[in-house]
């Protein structure tokens, strides 16, 4: 009963606040829903979604698993990503749903948004990924473990199309530029990346002091000399080689990890807790010269983004503790989902993770996820 | 209010929503109505987790209530279709969830959401449409939102004590059944029964692991709570800090601590007591533990960050609440003098503390001094030790109050002064930064931290005459070190911006005579200082603020000389704004220029030390206007004198003219005696008809010109020489006043004098007697008059400039006697150098014995040329010397050089409290 009265409650609300985004959702929402019906009996009540009713559920911790429903959390409220998600295939037997991450995720998205309950348990969705080595009472990297269900959810979405806005929606596209001093011959190779992983420290070991600097740093050529020569065909001999990587594309969710865990002088490897602030906008053509990108104008008047969530990890390498602190982008407030507790909170706690030096057990920001101002600009 | 009563006054849009609310759902709107406090004071949230007992219990109780609302209804109409009513729901309750009551926990805790919500969005949309709610309390938002993050982070903690409780009784339900059914090693596999309790067992196991991880979650989040709070802290701390600092410069700042000091003492007491709770968690995991136990990997982690937490907010918390300062210079804290008492405090703001643990406060002076050579080294005299006083009352707080310290400089190998040439460091005495720094053992709930502060840098002199330029460096540093315990920046003091330095000067200005300086006198100071119209990158080094200076003095000496008189003499006319002060020539004259004949402004010399003048135009009939000033008054004029009687007295002598006082209006127009009335000393003009025994008397300052001098054009200013002049005007002798000359009989003033131009006279004047000073230096000369008027005048003016001075002798009527200290009491009188020494008439201790009985005593006059002041001063034994004990700026006896001690012998008023000096002090 109160499951129903919920139901009716989202409905109203969408009548209420509707933004153009939100009726395009609720829409597909819907078409989603015959067609799910029609395959899938289980999948009563799949309208409505978590990143649109008012309320942020929170997630169990079942064993360590606080790094991964973190992310899940991150995924769950990017309406992009649940765009995605409501379209995927369903397979059909029993043994392949429990093995499917995407049907799994969509499992646990549902039951998110239709329970009443503050928080569910991610239990299906581990065992299977438990199912495809992603072991419990492990405490994982946040940055590693999202690649890993990328890489999953990707596999397994089957649709060539879906595949495509998957990627679309998270892959940065870099072109890595190696020039021989000598005889400036040069070789250009595309590539894409999930994540941009910027340094905390630059090339001297110098602390940078802002999220900006990383990245400048992150796009800064680097000169290989010495032990770091290449072998050049025009030149015939080994040369000094200046490399670079400049910025061709970015997708409608950037992913930014900040490499806090890094190697001392020793093997030994410790977090840097110090600060580093992170704007909530971000331009990227105000913090990447000219040549550093390789982008048409109009690719580039897209490169406004606005902070969407933070993944922060508090305690030091061996034991620790992520949380996400996650913007919901229907109502533009934050969230802080600590696994089964959620709270609203303001910018200010947000900014609590930008770090303190003094405090190496504080929660500091490890992945940082920036969303386009003008997702619509980017389709034209 | 109660959540039910707020829903039912919801505007009817809202209300519509409840209703639709209650028509879908199995809890009829009956039951909520008559049970709606029961319904809100339960937790249905906790009751809903999956295996719950909570949930069963709840139920029940629910349905025990609807059947005593049934029992205690009456037989009325109304109550009767209620009755049934709720016969009904209790009947429709009971079999839609006897099974599953963590079903029915579930839905009341969602209606309860939902409901919330529904008021939340009324409550949203009546805010939009009301108009904003005048705010009572001007709280700035920031303070708003910590006291609403206190007051959020207690209710959280609340709950999480909440949920460990609920977390201990479902830990020893599940003991006491483990222990009570759980039998390994026997084969029980055919008792259906053992099997059922250890399935029953392993679901209160679970729901055991679940709730460890809620309460783990929970105290995850509260941690990142109170880590944005502390943060809000520490950031209002560091406003305070800099309130503190600019405070010492005397900028006007609130530096009051209560308030931060509530709000670390309360996040201090919320974090402790989530210690407490983390230690009572990790109690029960030591009761309980099993495989995969979360409390096992989490609490170890939670411990560590929240001791992090503590540390760093004690840290912070300990504060230095009064920098080092010496009380008999309350505007200059940070400078120290050897051998003088000062005071510094400590506070430490989360006022938490053990009873029985006795908290013992140290302090060290330069506990890592910087290698620098030549750095001298101090020890604190007196106890450097103390506990940490714990008032009761919440205005206290944990204070450590040091109040009677003192320096003494460590001397290395038993050398004497000498060897400070041999070992002196680059850094001058007044550079050298000092820090004292304050330890606190603290020890409260089973955290034990040291504690430390330290003061601001301050600057340690061994005499008086350092004061100034030791306060150029406290404001240098202050200014503009970056790093507040920076003791080596003077080795490389940066230059000052000149927006800086100007606020930091009006500082001064502010804090000594209480007006700040305006942004003309900024002006003129910037036009000074860099030539030009400043910029806003103009900046200033310290060698040109403290050292050099063109006209043999610095900027700061000017400056602070300036203060010195502001305080001594016009601190009220400065106050009030009469005085234009800070005018260069060429604006001055732009002033005056176009007003009328006698307007005048007074400013401050730019070309001697501490000297305030006048400067008035006049329009002569033809040619351009002429502008004139007097040689600047100092601290040795103005003592005797008051400004606004110089000014209402002043007169100026031209040969074949009546005196006429040439001062006529304050700039820009107001009348003289309007803008000064209220400064004028009072006058005792006598009655005539009344007898006396004294004529009345008072001083004026006159300047003379000659004849043949020609009237200046803008280009010379003419620098009008002026000399002391005594007037005896008035019968009058109710006061015991006597100033200057008291001359006897003769009523008319005869003013005699002699100059030469552009030199500073040397006139005595009396009646009867003249003394014209065709030579200069005029010997000195003293005067005995007439019978009831006992009074020598001393006109000692050098041709330097020198102070005048000045020495007065009361007389009571109807007694022939010498006051104020018995018949020798005639305080010693110096001229500008030692060779124009100059003594009062019964100096040589001849007067006494004749003064009582003698109405005309000889004339007498010293052998003055062989006295020399160093033979002269251990004399002094037991005579008046008139200082003024109260001020912070004049310097202090023992420290005054002599030509300075003598300047300030001067007495305009017989109530004027005599300071004894020992001749000592000289020494």
């Amino acid at each position: 009963m109160g499951q129903r009265g919920g139901h009716q409650e989202s409905w109203k609300k969408l009548e209420i606040s509707p933004s153009e985004v939100m009726k395009a959702e609720e829409e597909n929402s819907k078409e989603e829903n015959k067609e799910l019906k029609s395959k899938d009996c289980k999948l009563l009540s799949v309208f409505g979604a978590a990143d649109l009713r008012n309320g942020a559920v929170g997630l169990y911790n079942i064993g360590q698993t606080c790094c991964l429903n973190s992310l899940l959390q991150v995924f769950f409220m990017n309406i992009h990503f649940t765009k995605i998600l409501r379209r995927i295939i369903v397979p059909v037997r029993a043994t392949q749903k429990m093995k499917n991450v995407p049907y799994q995720m969509l499992l646990l998205l549902e039951q998110m948004q239709c329970g009443k309950q503050k928080a569910v348990s991610p239990r299906e969705l581990a065992i299977c990924l438990v199912a495809h080595r992603v072991k419990l009472f492990v405490q994982y990297d946040a940055a590693q473990l999202f690649l890993t269900i990328w890489n999953l959810l990707k596999k397994q979405l089957k649709n060539p199309e879906l595949v495509g806005k998957l990627s679309d929606l998270y892959t940065v596209c870099v072109q890595e530029h190696l020039a021989c001093q000598t005889c400036s011959s040069e070789t250009k190779r595309n590539s894409s990346m999930l994540t941009l992983p910027v340094p905390l420290l630059d090339s001297c070991s110098h602390k940078l002091k802002t999220l900006e600097e990383c990245l400048q740093c992150f796009f800064h050529p680097e000169e290989l000399t010495g032990q770091n020569m290449c072998f050049c065909e025009h030149c015939g001999k080994k040369t000094p080689f200046l490399q670079s990587v400049k910025l061709v594309h970015l997708p409608q969710t950037l992913t930014i990890h900040l490499k806090r865990f890094c190697f001392g002088r020793s093997a030994y490897i410790h977090k840097l807790s110090d600060c580093l602030p992170f704007p909530q906008d971000l331009d990227f053509n105000a913090v990447l010269t000219e040549q550093q990108c390789e982008a048409y104008d109009s690719e580039k008047d897209t490169w406004q983004y606005e902070l969407f969530a933070v993944v922060a990890h508090s305690g030091s390498i061996s034991s620790g503790h992520y949380c996400a602190y996650i913007r919901s982008l229907t109502e533009c407030k934050w969230y802080c989902f600590n696994d089964s507790i959620v709270n609203q909170v303001s910018w200010d706690d947000v900014k609590c993770t930008y770090g303190h030096s003094d405090l190496s057990w504080g929660q500091t920001a490890y992945l940082l996820f920036y969303m386009k101002k003008h997702p619509l600009r980017s389709l034209i | 209010m109660a959540q039910w009563q707020e829903v039912q006054q919801l505007p009817p849009a809202h209300l519509e929503r409840v209703h639709q609310l209650y028509t879908t759902t199995a809890l009829p709107m009956t039951v909520r109505q008559s049970l709606a406090d029961w319904i809100e004071d339960q937790d249905w949230q906790q009751a809903a987790e999956p295996f719950s007992s909570h949930a069963r219990m709840l139920f029940h109780s629910l349905l025990a209530l609807l059947g005593e609302q049934l029992g205690s209804l009456g037989p009325g109409d109304e109550d009767f279709m209620l009755k049934h009513n709720l016969r009904k729901a209790r009947i429709d309750l009971q079999a839609a969830f006897e099974e599953q009551p963590e079903n029915f926990a579930n839905l009341v805790a969602n209606l309860l959401q939902e409901e919330r919500r529904i008021l939340r969005r009324a409550q949203a949309k009546g805010q939009l449409e009301a108009p904003p709610a005048p705010n009572v309390a001007p709280q700035s938002s920031r303070e708003q939102e910590i006291q609403q993050r206190l007051a959020e982070f207690r209710t959280t903690l609340q709950e999480a004590e909440r949920a460990f409780r609920h977390l201990e009784d479902l830990q020893d339900a599940f003991d006491f059944s483990y222990k009570m059914y759980y039998q390994p090693g026997q084969d029980h596999s055919r008792d259906p029964e053992y099997l059922q309790q250890v399935q029953a067992l392993q679901a209160k196991l679970q729901s055991l692991d679940r709730q460890r991880r809620e309460v783990v979650a929970q105290l995850q989040q509260l941690l990142g709570r109170s880590e944005t709070l502390r943060d809000f802290l520490q950031q209002e701390l560091s406003a305070w800090r800099d309130r503190q600092q600019r405070s010492c410069l005397g900028a006007p700042a609130d530096t009051c601590l209560l308030q931060l000091q509530g709000w670390f003492t309360a996040l201090g007491e919320g974090l402790f007591q989530l210690l407490q709770l983390l230690r009572g968690v990790g109690e029960l995991r030591q009761k309980v533990t099993y495989e995969q136990d979360p409390l096992q990997t989490e609490l170890p982690l939670l411990e560590k960050r929240l001791q992090e937490q503590l540390t760093c907010l004690l840290q912070s918390a300990f504060v230095v609440e009064q920098q080092p300062c010496m009380p008999n210079t309350p505007k200059r804290p940070l400078v120290l003098r050897t051998a003088n008492k000062f005071c510094t405090r400590a506070r430490l703001l989360v006022r938490l503390h053990d009873r029985n643990h006795r908290m013992e406060a140290n302090i060290h002076i330069d506990r890592d001094p910087p290698k620098t050579r030549g750095f001298r080294k101090f020890n604190i005299l007196t106890s450097s030790s103390k506990t940490v006083l714990v008032g009761d009352s919440p205005r206290e707080g944990l204070v450590c109050d040091f109040q009677y310290l003192t320096l003494k400089e460590q001397k290395g190998g038993g050398s004497g002064k000498g060897s400070r040439g041999t070992n002196e460091g680059p850094l001058a005495v007044t550079e050298e930064l000092h820090l004292i720094t304050f330890t606190l053992a603290y020890a409260y709930c089973g955290l034990e931290l040291k504690l430390e502060t330290s003061t601001l840098p301050f600057v340690i002199i061994s005499n008086n005459n350092q004061l100034s330029s030791a306060w150029a460096s406290v404001l240098w540093f202050n200014m503009l070190s970056p790093n507040p315990k920076d003791q080596q920046f003077f080795s490389t003091p940066p230059a000052a911006p000149w927006p800086k330095l100007a606020e930091v000067l009006s500082w001064q200005f502010q804090s000594t005579a209480e007006r700040g300086l305006s942004r003309e006198h900024l002006h003129m100071l910037a036009e000074k200082l860099f030539g030009s119209k400043p910029s806003p990158e103009s900046a200033l080094p310290w060698t040109k603020f403290s050292k050099d200076g063109a006209a043999g003095f610095s900027f700061w000496a000017w400056l602070d000389r300036i203060l010195a008189l502001l305080h001594d003499h016009l601190k009220q006319l400065w106050k009030d704004g009469l005085i234009l002060g800070f005018v260069s020539r060429k604006q001055e004259k732009k002033l005056l220029k176009v007003k009328r004949t006698g307007t005048f402004l007074i400013r401050f010399s730019e070309s001697m030390l501490g000297g305030v003048t006048c400067t008035w135009v006049e329009h002569p009939e033809n040619g351009p206007p002429a502008f004139r000033a007097v040689v600047p008054y100092t601290s040795a004029e103005l003592a005797s004198l008051a400004l606004p009687d110089i000014i209402r007295d002043y007169q100026l002598l031209a040969e074949e003219n009546i005196p006429e006082n040439p001062l006529l209006f304050l700039y820009p127009d107001t009348p003289r005696d309007e803008a000064f009335q209220p400064y004028y000393s009072q006058r005792h003009e006598g009655i005539l008809t009344e007898k006396k025994a004294y004529l009345n008397q008072r001083l004026i300052r006159v300047s003379s010109r000659q004849p043949h001098e020609m009237w200046q054009t803008e280009e010379d200013l003419v620098v009008a020489t002026e000399d002391l002049e005594t007037l005896q005007l008035k019968i009058g002798g109710q006061q015991p006043m006597s100033l200057g000359t008291v001359l006897e009989g003769d009523v008319t003033p005869r003013i005699l004098q002699a100059e030469s131009p552009g030199q500073q006279q040397v006139v005595a004047v009396g009646v009867g007697t003249q003394q014209p000073g065709p030579q200069v230096p005029v010997p000195p000369s003293l005067q005995q008059l007439g019978s009831g008027g006992l009074g020598v005048l001393q006109s000692g003016m050098g041709d330097l400039g020198a102070p005048v001075v000045l020495k007065l002798l009361q007389v009571e009527p109807g007694e022939q006697r010498v006051l104020p200290t018995g018949g020798s009491a005639i305080g010693p009188l110096l001229g500008s150098g030692a060779s124009e020494l100059l003594l009062g008439s019964s100096a040589m201790g001849l007067l006494p014995s004749e003064l009582g009985d003698v109405e005309r005593l000889p004339l007498q006059e010293p052998d003055l040329g062989q006295l020399e002041a160093a033979e002269l001063l251990p004399t002094l034994d037991d005579r008046d010397v008139l200082l003024d004990p109260r001020d912070p700026f004049l310097p202090q006896p023992e420290d005054v050089s002599l030509p300075t001690a003598a300047t300030s012998l001067f007495t305009a008023d017989c109530d004027f409290p005599p300071l004894q000096i020992d001749a000592s002090d000289f020494q």
